[in-house]
């Protein structure tokens, strides 16, 4: 063990400079002299293995131990964005409520708060108003946001689960032509609607079977707010993920958001509002 | 299906933008992006804290819901691997305390040692890598619960200036504790 530097090369490694080696945390020097060393030093360089080795068992243990109970992350992940955007339109709520009470706490300015105020009740009646109004034009099928039964009780072709899961939930959006369009408000009784009010939907989703069929399609009120599409849409990719995942039968899949969707949403959500939505 | 046009319908749009049809924000993306990488990690490591399944993948959600925040308030970017453990170490923590408070039974140790001793008829190698697992296992678990921590943190691929940040310890402190488990790990290993 003949080293130009005696002093080097007769000290052995510490263990922990070796684990810190192994690691890549020693400071570039000290880094090239352990490097030196060790190829100098037989002993170092077994004890160095020895490490690696040991490294290599808790690293394979550590996996053993955890990776078979870890869930597919599909669900949770669905869970996750439904979360993500309820937050994110909360914020943007809360945002205007503080420029609110911004103005109204400032000592002396009513003469900019009660032009805000007006403005505020002008608001809330024009919402009333609207909603009323939106509310009779929709009288016809309930409140709107769920399906007349009798005209749309869902339709599906066969499937197998491996064709539902062979193409990402994103991937599979069906348009519906102009004359089918006008065919299904024919049948809700609002042929005349214009075409910026409502969407048609799909009552069961392709992605989980469901058919272009008339019998599948009812018009969906953008207007609605509260159990709107997009938070039909985040039940859909729910439920697309809990078939794929094996979590949920794709008969039952289908039978709940047909028979009701809102209340396969608090179901699958576990919660009695949108997620994706503030109260 | 998706669809952006009916912002424009809503009389009012700000109080209306609760019922925002867009597309998710930059945030949310980032959020998901990052989910998709660290959540197994993540999760093995609240496992380790002892957290029955459940419990953990709802500390991850959490831990998701904060990063979110965090992005949102436009707070440093740096560092973000250190700050998910940080912050899942801490909440997983919370929720172990909760649950040993509120005595919830989790999964005894010698029921998790017997699913894991799975009889099932492997090869003679696998059995043996098997018999490995559990020993360093359970000098793993006869380990300080600090030093635990950090190997575990260590296996997930943290720096140690990353697991010194999450368990608040110095730097030195990490490489001891460490190499101290490795050479517990390498007598039970018969080295």
């Amino acid at each position: 063990m003949l080293h130009k530097n005696p002093h080097l090369s007769m000290r052995h490694i510490s263990d922990e400079d070796l684990v810190r080696y192994a690691d890549g945390e020693l400071p570039s020097h000290r880094a090239a002299e352990v490097e030196t060393h060790l190829k100098a030093c037989w002993d170092c360089r077994a004890r160095m293995e020895d490490t690696q080795s040991t490294i290599t068992g808790f690293v394979r243990a550590h996996h053993a131990e955890f990776d078979g109970q870890l869930p597919p992350a599909a669900g949770p992940r669905a869970l996750l964005r439904a979360r993500l955007a309820q937050l994110d339109s909360e914020r943007r709520v809360e945002w205007w409520k503080r420029v609110l009470q911004f103005r109204f706490a400032l000592p002396g300015v009513a003469v900019v708060g009660l032009p805000l105020i007006a403005l505020a009740i002008g608001i809330l009646w024009f919402r009333h108003a609207t909603q009323r109004e939106w509310r009779s034009a929709t009288a016809l099928f309930d409140t709107g946001v769920a399906p007349n039964r009798g005209l749309t009780p869902g339709a599906t072709r066969e499937v197998t689960i491996s064709e539902v899961c062979s193409v990402p939930h994103e991937q599979v959006v069906g348009g519906v032509s102009d004359s089918l369009r006008q065919k299904v408000l024919q049948e809700y009784g609002i042929a005349n609607a214009r075409p910026e009010d409502y969407e048609i939907d799909y009552l069961i989703a392709p992605q989980l079977g469901g058919t272009e069929d008339i019998r599948n399609l009812w018009p969906e009120p953008y207007r609605d707010y509260v159990w709107n599409a997009r938070v039909k849409d985040a039940l859909e990719e729910r439920l697309h993920e809990l078939v794929c995942s094996g979590q949920l039968d794709l008969h039952k899949a289908q039978h709940d958001i047909a028979t009701d969707w809102i209340a396969a949403y608090k179901k699958y959500f576990h919660t009695n509002k949108p997620l994706s939505l503030s109260s | 299906m998706p669809r952006m046009d009916s912002l424009n319908e809503l009389p009012f749009p700000p109080l209306a933008a609760a019922a925002r049809e867009a597309e998710p924000s930059a945030i949310e993306r980032e959020v998901i992006a990052l989910y998709a990488q660290f959540r197994d990690p993540l999760l093995r490591y609240a496992l380790s804290l002892d957290l029955p399944v459940h419990d953990a993948e709802e500390v991850i959600q959490e831990v998701f819901l904060s990063l979110f925040r965090h992005l949102q308030l436009r707070r440093s970017r740096a560092h973000l691997r250190g700050w998910l453990f940080r912050v899942a170490h801490n909440l997983g923590l919370k929720q172990l305390y909760v649950n040993q408070r509120s005595n919830a039974k989790t999964t005894p140790d010698w029921a998790r040692a017997m699913e894991q001793l799975d009889p099932s008829p492997d090869p003679e190698e696998e059995l043996l890598s098997a018999q490995r697992h559990h020993r360093l296992q359970a000098v793993v678990q006869a380990l300080p619960e600090n030093d635990q921590h950090c190997l575990r943190l260590r296996a997930e691929g943290l720096r140690y200036r990353e697991i010194a940040a999450v368990l608040g310890m110095s730097l030195g402190a990490v490489s001891i504790s460490l190499t101290r488990s490795l050479a517990r790990l390498a007598r039970a290993d018969g080295r």
